[in-house]
């Protein structure tokens, strides 16, 4: 594990919630969807989230070096647009496992299959492209933010020599 | 067995607590170490920095994840952004958004000073800087926090 992909993903997990909240919020709309999650749920999708982020950010870094080469800076946006859509679909279908298992659960066994499982089948393709789509989205907006903070960090010149 | 709700509130709030008196309180050591090192401290400061932004972003996860835990607790009862509360909230929920995003550029330039050497003692500014930075932005959201637990 590197720092700079514990923290990266860490940072876009934890940015993009904070976003989501701060904008529930400021619009009276938060209170009624948090009653309706179990905290356990909650807190298991937090979880899930940072686990695909961080596997997503992984692979868009791998054979990169954001530290030192100004050449592996400019490649890293465009990973972030497909490492961000395949997050995207990670995170949609531990999403979509856990609503299955909790509506199996909860249906009379006869109709597991007509009411559950068959319209889950039709929903399940569209859902992804949805959620690769929102995930690159995502991702790109990322790349284009952590290009910022790259040059803020002092990242933004030709490649750095080692001095010592 | 159900577990009482209460005590899942207790625990995640515990946690909560844990996390921000880990990422404070490991600021404030990285600030008290760069603030007048030894002559040849320059590098146990740096490594010290590097450690502290491992357990930063542990931290930062845990304080998202357990804070959503923390107002979900309050349901339906959660006060609306028009109140007093509200206000402080977005108040303090900005500076946390805030203080996420400016501690990806703080762990990078540490990562930096930490793999291409150079100026000891110019790295030893930068940190003192960086983590003056970090430890008073901590002190304001831990007021804010402290306003809307007891205010």
């Amino acid at each position: 594990m590197k720092l700079v992909t514990w923290s990266l993903a860490t940072f876009h997990a934890t940015a993009f919630v904070l976003a989501i909240v701060l904008f529930a919020y400021s619009r009276n709309a938060l209170g009624a969807g948090l009653s309706g999650l179990n905290t356990f749920v909650g807190l298991g999708l937090f979880v899930a989230l940072w686990a695909t982020t961080y596997v997503t950010t992984s692979r868009a870094l791998k054979g990169l070096d954001l530290i030192s080469s100004a050449r592996d800076r400019g490649v890293y946006p465009r990973r972030t647009l497909r490492w961000g859509a395949a997050n995207g679909m990670s995170f949609l279908a531990i999403l979509g496992m856990v609503a299955l298992v909790a509506a199996i659960a909860n249906t009379r066994p006869g109709q597991v299959t007509s009411g559950i499982l068959v319209p889950a089948l039709f929903i399940a393709p569209i859902a992804l492209v949805v959620s690769a789509a929102v995930g690159g989205a995502v991702g790109a907006l990322f790349g284009i933010i952590d290009l910022g903070l790259f040059a803020l960090a002092g990242l933004s010149g030709g490649e750095a020599e080692p001095t010592a | 067995m159900e577990l009482d709700p209460n005590v899942l509130h207790v625990a995640i709030r515990w946690l909560h607590v844990a996390a921000m008196a880990t990422a404070f309180g490991g600021a404030i050591t990285v600030l008290a170490l760069s603030t007048k090192p030894g002559p040849d401290s320059a590098n146990a400061v740096l490594s010290v920095a590097i450690r502290y932004e491992w357990m930063f972003w542990a931290a930062a996860g845990v304080l998202a994840m357990t804070g959503i835990g923390n107002l979900a607790a309050f349901g339906a009862a959660l006060l609306g952004p028009a109140t007093n509360w509200g206000a402080t909230f977005v108040l303090k929920l900005g500076s946390v958004l805030t203080l996420v995003v400016l501690s990806l550029p703080r762990t990078l330039a540490v990562a930096r000073m930490s793999s291409t050497g150079g100026s000891a003692r110019a790295s030893v500014t930068t940190v003192r800087n960086l983590y003056g930075a970090t430890t008073a932005t901590f002190a304001v959201i831990l007021a804010l926090a402290v306003w809307l637990a007891h205010g």
